[in-house]
């Protein structure tokens, strides 16, 4: 039988290759257009154990055509408790002793001791490490602000977020073009490239592509003399603190390629960037750049306590919430939504 | 009547066996997949909403590519496959009667080919554009509405046409051998200005080069713009526009939306392997065979835009001719012996182009280049200015109720660089700064004994504080 708090995974966005959902159609030709993209979260199957549960503890890696499970059988688990733990925390992909495995050739780096790596993010052509200390440093191409040094300039070697100097982190995640990390006190920190709104920053081309619907559609914009007072954001060389929600901190987020996603303590999964995949969750496939709770686990009353990112997709790792009622979306849709 | 459909498919292979897809192991087999199954698509009977997704996806991922690390480095093979993005998207928007708006969707997608991707099958994205724009006809405009036009007459304002001292004024002869060409100038690099060489271009004479003759010939086709007064401003950024969209905007009508000025340049383009109908209205010069590299050596750039642009004063790694076809420019040149008293900018980025403002010059942050020798001069149309590799350059177009066009050829390669920069420095402000935030922090931390508005309100201060802390140490203007 199924344990009442066992975890389970949902996906949604891209979808092209079935790494989140088979498709019924036995034809090798491809999808349904309707399922190559998946705007809505979906539970992924297929990790069951053999007597029928879900596994205990499982882990998801997703590269752009591929979605891998990292299983953990219940017998080891309970038998081998103590090693079973420190298995969890060498599983910390990709670092590995002595440094650090990259997707393309060569693929070790080594990492100097001194540095006491305890976390490291892979993003589209840069590294960011947490330190033991809680420090962050960034590292590789600079040119979309995703080092966080306040220049466009790459850099070879690991160097320190200065803007972060002095504040304990406890995670960090990189996207495409943007980085990403945590306080101790659960606040979010972003910088890097924001054309899609992967910041959560007031983007222009999401603001050109909604005048371009709105005038398509017959809707004359009212609002274009506000158009002068909004700053924009095409790139964040330094670090910007980002208020997810002013209810409660972030414990957990995740990057994709250009879009990040965020759980909250209160167990929500809040999103925002680029949309054309359904990879918000949203049930569209418009971009934002304002994060948005995804009602569909409140709805569902399901806990969000995990987030994993493919570069066009998202995983949440989820529980049975007990005795949670579901709430209005607190927020209203936000102006660039459908 | 053959529809736009048949044309195309004329200009296609006839099936799917005829139909190439090869590429180096660059190209991750799971994308390659993808292309796979639009082939297939395209030959096949699927409706058009799977081939415009699937092509969708080719796009997007080969994007990514573009954008990762830099120009420079980016594979071949990945352009190629934005191409053939582009070419199935192209086939998914015209298969099905395809509307005005969807021609012109069409178009773009062939330009962003053309700008960002490679050849392929034979150019065939060039043959597409050509199909596509017999089909729209040269006079319809109304869907290039995407920017207000108010009507309004040319500019005539007439700015400081400067008097050219004759001691400083660049040299000028008429029609040169060419070895009198390289043995006086080119070899000894020394600024020229050649008259009567280019007299013989379609552009001066049957095919005249004006605003309209522009519009017909290339009015929806994209190009890239730089926005922005020059290019060392904090506020310059590059975009796309259809070159209708351009005129529109910065040529006739030379106020932006917000209400401030802003200046629109079609600047150091590829205009003519973009647009070869253009290619057909000038001539290289024979004087650019005298190069050390081959034919392939050289490029071509087009310079479109309004009065007043500015080029701040650079040097380029390689020799140039700039050719004056409409309107007129200002030019100052120094020489590389004066780079000293030129102040070029530190960075990577900019250290080829000088800080100082040539025509307003701060003294006493730049003292020494007024003692900089030039030379400087009026380029007329008809003109051709020789600029010898590295010789620095200033450039500001005159206001004439015309825009200014003009080419430049230059051979053995050019970079575009990219132009931002947000400086950073310490000051121990920094340092009172980080404890100020980090009290903050000790305080929000003890949560339980905060009321919620407390909470709320430490929150707002310490997020203030942390955007003072960044402006000091980026000493950059701070978001809202």
């Amino acid at each position: 039988s199924i344990r009442a708090d066992a975890m389970r995974w949902f996906g949604f966005g891209f979808n092209a290759f079935q790494q989140i959902q088979a498709s019924k159609n036995s034809e090798n030709s491809g999808l349904d257009a309707d399922k190559t993209r998946l705007s809505s979260p979906t539970e992924l199957r297929g990790h069951v154990n053999k007597d029928g549960g879900y596994f205990e503890l499982t882990q998801i890696r997703a590269s752009w055509s591929r979605r891998a499970f990292l299983h953990l059988d219940e017998i080891l688990f309970k038998v081998f408790a103590l090693f079973f733990l420190n298995f969890l925390a060498a599983v910390s992909l990709p670092l590995v002793p002595g440094g650090y495995i990259a997707s393309k050739s060569p693929f070790f780096h080594s990492l100097s001791p001194h540095m006491q790596a305890k976390s490291l993010a892979l993003g589209g052509d840069h590294v960011i490490l947490l330190t033991a200390a809680g420090a962050v440093y960034t590292w590789g191409q600079g040119s979309h602000g995703q080092l966080g040094h306040g220049a466009l300039l790459s850099e070879e070697e690991p160097r320190t977020v200065e803007a972060l100097w002095g504040m304990k982190m406890s995670s960090v995640s990189a996207g495409g073009w943007h980085s990403v990390c945590i306080s101790d006190a659960g606040d979010l920190y972003v910088w890097g490239w924001n054309e899609s709104g992967q910041l959560g920053l007031p983007s222009q081309n999401l603001r050109k592509i909604s005048e371009r619907k709105a005038h398509q559609q017959g809707e004359l914009s009212q609002n274009s003399s506000t158009y002068q007072e909004e700053v924009f954001i095409s790139i964040q060389a330094f670090p910007a603190l980002l208020d997810v929600t002013p209810l409660c901190e972030v414990k957990a987020v995740g990057c994709g390629s250009r879009h990040t996603a965020a759980v909250t303590t209160s167990g929500d999964l809040y999103t925002w960037g680029w949309g054309g995949y359904g990879q918000l969750g949203h049930q569209s496939f418009s971009s934002l750049d304002e994060p948005q709770r995804v009602e569909f686990f409140r709805v569902q009353q399901l806990r969000v306590v995990g987030v994993e990112c493919g570069p066009w997709n998202t995983f949440a790792a989820v529980t049975k919430e007990e005795g949670l009622a579901p709430e209005h979306p607190t927020k209203p849709l936000n102006k660039h939504g459908e | 009547m053959t529809s736009l459909w048949s044309k195309i498919s004329c200009a296609l292979p006839t099936d799917e066996e005829q139909f190439p897809l090869q590429f180096s192991d660059k190209v991750e087999p799971s994308v390659v997949e993808i292309l796979k199954r639009c082939r297939k698509q395209l030959y096949g009977n699927a409706a058009g909403a799977s081939l415009n997704l699937n092509a969708q996806i080719v796009l997007d991922v080969s994007w990514e590519r573009l954008n990762t690390g830099t120009w420079r480095h980016v594979d071949k093979e990945w352009r190629r496959v934005y191409s053939y993005g582009c070419l199935f998207k192209v086939a998914a928007l015209c298969r099905e009667n395809p509307s005005q708006e969807e021609v012109l969707q069409a178009v773009r997608t062939c330009d962003m080919g053309l700008l960002m991707g490679a050849a392929i099958m034979d150019d065939i994205l060039q043959a597409l554009v050509h199909i596509l724009q017999n089909e729209i006809g040269r006079t319809s405009k109304e869907e290039e509405k995407s920017v207000e036009v108010v009507a309004k007459k040319l500019k005539t304002e007439s700015p400081r046409s400067p008097s050219i001292r004759e001691d400083k004024a660049v040299p000028r002869i008429k029609c040169p051998s060419l070895e009198s060409f390289s043995t006086n100038y080119l070899l000894p690099l020394k600024p020229v200005i050649l008259e009567g060489i280019i007299d013989h271009w379609p552009a001066l004479n049957n095919h005249p080069w004006s605003i309209e003759y522009l519009r017909s010939v290339a009015g929806f086709r994209t190009v890239p713009v730089e926005v922005g007064s020059r290019y060392t401003d904090e506020d310059w950024s590059q975009t796309l526009l259809t070159v209708n969209q351009f005129i529109d905007s910065f040529i006739l009508n030379e106020v932006s939306q917000d209400g401030g000025k802003s200046r629109g340049y079609l600047a150091q383009h590829q205009l003519f392997d973009q647009i070869p109908e253009l290619k057909e209205d000038i001539r290289i010069p024979d004087y650019c065979c005298l190069g050390e590299g081959d034919e392939d050596d050289i490029t071509i750039n087009a310079w479109f835009g309004p009065a007043g642009t500015v080029s701040p004063l650079h040097q380029d790694p390689q020799q140039n001719f700039l050719a004056q076809v409409v309107g007129s420019k200002y030019i100052r040149l120094y020489s590389p012996d004066d780079t000293d008293k030129l102040y070029p900018h530190q960075s990577q980025l900019l250290h080829n182009t000088s800080q100082v403002e040539v025509e307003n010059p701060d003294a006493e942050l730049f003292p020494e280049f007024s003692k900089a020798p030039y030379l400087e001069c009026v380029l007329e149309p008809g003109d051709v200015l020789f600029i010898p590799v590295k010789h620095w350059h200033y450039v500001r177009s005159l206001a004439l109720a015309r825009p200014i066009i003009a080419s430049n050829l230059s051979w053995r390669g050019s970079t575009k660089q990219d132009k931002g920069i947000i400086k950073a420095y310490k000051s121990s402000a920094a340092q009172l700064m980080r404890s100020h935030i980090n009290n903050l922090h000790v305080e929000l931390s003890d949560k339980e004994n905060l009321q919620k508005e407390d909470l709320h309100t430490f929150k707002e201060i310490r997020n203030k504080n942390f955007r003072l802390l960044c402006s000091l140490l980026f000493k950059a203007t701070t978001q809202k």
